[in-house]
């Protein structure tokens, strides 16, 4: 894309945003909806500046922040240590290929009791259910990338008689660079879902905590400014991680 | 310059010892039979190429001698012992070379590849790496990744890895096959004296015949189904060789009258 049409697109996200604002503002000012229920966005914008104010969201956005990534990156190392054992044996591939597919369309919620039984409603079985979600994209991910390697490629690494492990490691998991990352784009929305779910459920702190009580006493204002922040850093999350794919797969790039 | 006199003839396969050598090779993929009863030798720093039709089984041959596939019947020697697997002083050069670099390592990455797997400490690779690249033209696109460079470019890459194995035999299948005219000679003429200076020993397949000629000691005509050995040429032009004056030869013209008649012959 050519820099002028990369910043029209630009403008026009920003303008359909801008636009969606303002539907809200005018929805939440003739529509008769009490702002009880729907509060404008500028109500929304108050409660969001004095809940930074007095340090209170920030604190809120930060322990699910930290939940949301010990999860994810929990869940990243074990996704791709297992990918990587299961993609680069065809047997293993074999043996485990059938129960994986068995196991992956479950959805967390069938394990969260389990997971509760173990660990109780604490922060830990949060984790653990945030990390159980979000390795699967990383995990199915790995096994592609690894078990895919160009034939000549792996023709090279025999004649230059790479090991089992070298192999692995030169030629496979740079092979799935692509999309253990894509992967793990995927797991970091799943994990911040997770977290909030978790949150909501053990009653820890954080912004899913947050949103479930203010919706119980009617500070609906609040609750919206807790749902910005939740967008906003699904948003600034997805921003870095772009731009460490822009930075890892420059090879990709002519 | 006289170079009949200047230069020492090369060691003939059947006159050396040889150093690799097939021994009645037989191969078959399930029912069909690929190669028969093949038997021929090179001889310690020959360069011999194998020409034939597409389909014929030249890659199959290189790959025995490489390690990488093993014949259903007789056996391949090198330096005197059977090969069952890949020898570290034996370099494949691949016919699809943007196959064969790794798309996310640089230009240096897929040199320091091959040092690695040699085992060559960190700290002795970055010189050595930096001689390779130049001794193949390719200094100033050390930092570029493969899909940067041009295909004659690759190619050079690809040669930059295998002399990086500091190899005693060098197996290229069809290495400028997919090159224009032009990048074709040059890199011809390069991997000459690439192999001239360090009397590294060759196999080359090629499916044209002045290819072959130009640069081989010997060229060895395969007939196709099943692919075996039709005849054996020697090429008795002086190295080293030149490509207006070895190819205008008299002894070039007519090896190459020989060959294509008997080609010719051989279809109908
Ligand atoms: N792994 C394999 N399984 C089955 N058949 C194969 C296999 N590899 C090669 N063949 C067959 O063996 C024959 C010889 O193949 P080979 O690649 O050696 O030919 P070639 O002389 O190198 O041809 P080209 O000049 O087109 O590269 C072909 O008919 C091919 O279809
Ligand atoms: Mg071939």
């Amino acid at each position: 894309m050519s820099p002028v049409v990369r910043l029209l697109w630009f403008g026009g996200s920003v303008a359909v945003t801008a636009l969606l604002v303002l539907l809200w503002q005018l929805i939440a000012t003739y529509s008769g909806i009490p702002p009880v229920f729907l509060p404008g966005p500028d109500r929304a914008w108050n409660a969001l500046v004095a809940g930074i104010g007095t340090g209170e969201l920030t604190r809120l956005t930060w322990a699910t922040v930290e939940r949301m990534l010990y999860g994810w990156v929990l869940a990243s190392m074990l996704g791709i240590a297992l990918g990587a054992l299961i993609g680069s044996s065809r047997r293993a591939r074999e043996y485990i290929g059938p129960t994986l597919e068995l196991v992956r369309p479950v959805p967390v919620s069938a394990f969260m009791p389990i997971v509760m039984a173990f660990l109780g409603l604490s922060g830990r079985m949060v984790l653990v259910v945030i990390a159980i979600g979000s390795i699967w994209p990383v995990l199915l991910a790995t096994v592609h990338g690894v078990s895919n390697v160009e034939p000549r490629l792996l023709e090279v690494s025999r004649s230059l008689r790479f090991s089992r492990f070298q192999t692995l490691w030169k030629f496979a998991l740079p092979n799935a660079q692509t999309d253990i990352l894509a992967g793990m784009r995927l797991g970091l929305t799943v994990a911040l879902v997770l977290a909030v779910i978790g949150e909501m459920l053990a009653s820890e702190a954080g912004l899913g905590y947050h949103i479930l009580t203010t919706a119980r006493s009617y500070r609906s204002d609040q609750l919206f400014a807790g749902v910005i922040l939740l967008g906003l850093i699904g948003l600034a999350s997805n921003l870095v991680l772009q731009a460490i794919e822009w930075r890892v797969l420059r090879w990709r790039r002519r | 310059m006289d170079t009949n006199v200047a230069i020492a003839p090369r060691a003939a396969g059947d006159t050396a010892e040889p150093l690799i050598r097939f021994h009645n090779v037989s191969h078959s993929f399930g029912s069909r039979q690929i190669i028969d009863n093949v038997d021929f030798s090179v001889g310690r720093s020959e360069f011999v190429c194998l020409i034939g039709p597409s389909g014929c089984g030249k890659t199959t041959l290189l790959r025995m001698v490489g390690g990488l596939l093993t014949p259903s019947m007789g056996e391949v020697t090198y330096a005197g012992h059977r090969v069952d697997g890949p020898e570290s002083d034996v370099a494949f050069m691949f016919q699809d070379y943007s196959k064969a670099l790794l798309p996310w390592r640089t230009a240096s990455g897929n040199v320091s590849l091959a040092l690695e797997a040699a085992r060559v400490p960190r700290a002795e690779r970055a010189p050595r790496i930096e001689a390779l690249l130049a001794k193949v033209g390719l200094s100033r696109h050390a930092d570029h990744y493969p899909a940067q460079l041009s295909g004659g470019m690759q190619q050079r890459l690809q040669i930059a890895r295998c002399l990086a194995q500091d190899p005693a035999v060098l197996l290229m299948d069809e290495p400028f096959g997919a090159l224009d005219a032009m990048t074709r000679q040059a890199l011809q003429d390069e991997m000459l004296r690439l192999i001239e200076t360090s009397a590294t020993t060759a196999l080359f397949v090629t499916h044209d015949l002045e290819e072959a000629l130009y640069l081989g000691d010997r060229v060895i005509a395969l007939y196709p189904n099943p692919g075996r050995v039709a005849q054996i040429f020697d090429v008795k032009l002086p190295r080293p060789r030149n490509q207006l004056t070895s190819r205008e030869d008299p002894e070039f013209l007519r090896l190459r009258r020989e060959i294509f008649d008997f080609i010719r012959e051989g279809e109908t």
